[in-house]
């Protein structure tokens, strides 16, 4: 093909703009202490001489390495990438070790931008090796899964101290557990729930098949519905209820809290798990079903042994659907009082305190990408389990 | 006879669900014996701030701004990626659209401060970097979902590749695009409403403000003009749809 014949462009071009962005941009700050704005640092001043030529080269020789014709040479681009993943925390503890002395007990090292930036293209370098070596998801997935066990391991330690991000998390280690017990727990009861609540509404649609348009029309209708207004118009009729009956108030069910996360989130979630639901029962094939009550299969077991396995894989991507909006969506219940890594967001962005808000976003999104690849995975498991009972 | 009658279609419906919201903004204000009832013990019951069409004009300006800008781009890299020239750039833009998608918007606005700062500016940007993805995803689902047949007749015709992609490319996939183009929307009206939270003068605001000093009847008229603004426009892109050539 005439692709191959001039090598990968598209590489050349991530390596190119992560080099600029990291020598135009700052690569770190130094603030004196919390409240002190940051001193910005480039790539040279923040790790030396020595280690920005060795990162330049690094990047020069992906470039160069996937320019070359015929067969790009995709193996060692993706070790050099792999290095340079690895060598992040150690240039952050680098920049700490040259700049922030014994004698400055609160001064904190922040991220910058250039630091960010050269993340993220190696993200996408990343993305793109995946693709033209035709690696599994999964394994993206793992050694997402190994970097972060990697960095939870240098967490602790002392020449990572001054990182502004982790000064934020050890000053609140119980509030940052707190927060993710309550938003794992909200995204589970949501999706727990509607997948029984929808489930059910499911199995009757399928019983009552003339409702099924208007009822998925309902749901979508609650969708177009903004978070904020739906956790908004909650919030008065749950205080009157609560006002109204002390016994929910007992239970901890008041206007704002967790009672109209769930029952908000609920609502969301009830639309990708009916339709896929709906959508995967009504696609088994009528022949497989009429062969399975030939074979002497009563009813229910039609329905468990033989409709169920084979509707699952949509099923599973209804669930993967609305755990990932379920996460999203906690992150804003926050501001209803709902706990969960929202309210890191929100009281940073109270109080100007960027790192904060960092420590909020980032397993926010943490927990969106591993729940994407987790239920991918499994879906997938039930495509290739379905395909072999199949060929059987 | 199940439909519920708000669902049927019918070209009076975004007419309709435009002027409600239109009452409401420069109605609400007017209904404070209502709002008392909710909020008996409060000072004010009626969002002061700022008038509620005002903030409605900014909300909707903010979103049509950044659903101009990021329709315009992720049209746009949708096509120069499905050329022959961009081909080497599909996998991994067409990757970054759907893994782009897994990322909640609340927290793409979140780290727009530390990037940019507070205020309308970063909220835009925001929201045009999460909008582009629906766009980008669906044009590309659009664009290449084209009957090869089909564009290698239009060129046997004698189109050339321009005119393949203007009179066949975009009309058979503008469908596609717009639905990409309404779910960004819609995300985007939703987003922009807790962009409050970092400084954007939206019609989140009478929210967010009832939230902080415990006001249920600011909380409730700016949800009902969010939710309003939401299912009118959404209503507005369904008609779109149904009157696009080939829908």
């Amino acid at each position: 093909m005439m692709v191959s014949l001039r090598g990968n462009r598209v590489i050349p071009v991530l390596a190119l703009m992560a080099l600029a962005l990291l020598w135009s941009l700052d690569f770190v700050s130094v603030q004196p202490n919390r409240i002190a704005p940051g001193n910005g640092l480039g790539l040279l001043a923040a790790v030396g001489l020595p280690w920005a030529l060795t990162l330049t080269a690094a990047l020069l020789a992906c470039a160069l390495l996937a320019l070359r014709p015929q067969q790009p040479a995709y193996w060692p681009i993706l070790w050099l990438v792999s290095l340079l993943v690895l060598q992040l925390p150690l240039s952050l503890a680098w920049s700490i070790e040259r700049h922030i002395g014994a004698d400055m007990p609160y001064a904190r090292v922040g991220i910058g931008a250039g630091y960010w930036s050269l993340l993220f293209l190696l993200g996408l370098l990343l993305i793109e090796l995946q693709q033209r070596l035709r690696l599994a998801r999964a394994w993206l997935l793992g050694s997402g899964i190994a970097l972060a066990l990697l960095l939870w391991w240098l967490a602790p330690q002392d020449w990572l101290e001054p990182l502004a991000l982790l000064r934020e998390y050890s000053s609140r280690r119980s509030q940052f557990a707190a927060a993710l017990a309550s938003h794992l727990g909200l995204v589970g009861g949501a999706v727990g729930l509607s997948l029984l609540l929808g489930g059910a509404i499911a199995l009757l649609l399928q019983r009552y098949p003339g409702a099924q348009k208007g009822s998925i029309g309902l749901l979508s209708f609650i969708q177009t519905i903004p978070s904020l207004a739906l956790f908004g118009l909650l919030i008065a009729p749950l205080s009157y209820l609560s006002a109204q009956f002390p016994w929910l108030q007992q239970l901890n069910i008041r206007g704002i809290g967790w009672a109209p996360a769930l029952l908000a989130l609920i609502a969301y979630s009830l639309l990708p798990i009916v339709r896929n639901t709906c959508v995967a029962l009504a696609e088994v094939e009528a022949a497989v079903i009429e062969s399975a009550r030939g074979m002497g299969m009563s009813p229910t077991q039609v329905f468990l042994q033989v409709r169920l396995p084979l509707a699952m894989p949509l099923i599973i991507e209804g669930v993967r659907v609305t755990s990932i909006q379920a996460i999203g969506l906690t992150a804003v219940a926050a501001l209803i009082g709902a706990g969960g890594f929202g309210t890191f967001i929100f009281q940073g962005l109270g109080q100007s305190a960027m790192d904060l808000i960092i420590l909020g976003a980032l397993p926010i999104i943490a927990l969106a990408l591993l729940a994407d690849s987790l239920f991918s995975l499994l879906a997938e498991r039930f495509y290739s389990g379905v395909g072999d009972d199949r060929a059987e | 006879m199940s439909q519920p009658a708000l669902l049927r279609g019918g070209g009076w419906q975004p007419l309709l669900w435009l002027a409600l919201l239109l009452a409401a903004a420069l109605g609400l204000a007017e209904l404070e014996g209502l709002f008392r009832l909710i909020e008996p013990d409060s000072r004010t019951v009626i969002y002061g701030r700022a008038a509620f069409i005002d903030l409605l004009g900014s909300h909707v300006l903010l979103v049509a701004l950044a659903a101009g800008v990021s329709s315009l781009v992720g049209v746009g890299a949708a096509i120069m990626v499905t050329r022959r020239w961009g081909a080497d750039f599909l996998p991994l833009v067409s990757q970054l659209a759907s893994i782009g998608q897994t990322i909640p918007p609340v927290a793409v606005l979140a780290l727009a401060v530390p990037a940019l700062g507070f205020g309308s500016g970063p909220t835009l940007f925001a929201l045009m970097l999460y909008g582009l993805l629906p766009i980008l995803r669906n044009s590309l689902a659009g664009l290449r979902g084209i009957d090869p047949a089909v564009l290698e007749a239009a060129r046997g015709m004698g189109m050339a590749p321009l005119q393949v992609l203007w009179q066949v490319e975009l009309p058979l996939a503008l469908t596609v695009i717009l639905a990409g183009i309404r779910t960004s929307v819609t995300i985007n009206i939703a987003t922009a409403a807790i962009g409050s939270t970092i400084g954007a003068r939206t019609l989140g605001d009478p929210v967010i403000s009832g939230l902080v000093i415990g006001n249920t009847a600011f909380i409730l008229q700016g949800a009902i003009l969010i939710g309003l603004l939401a299912v009118a426009v959404d209503s507005l892109f369904e008609q779109l749809q149904r009157r696009a050539p080939g829908a």
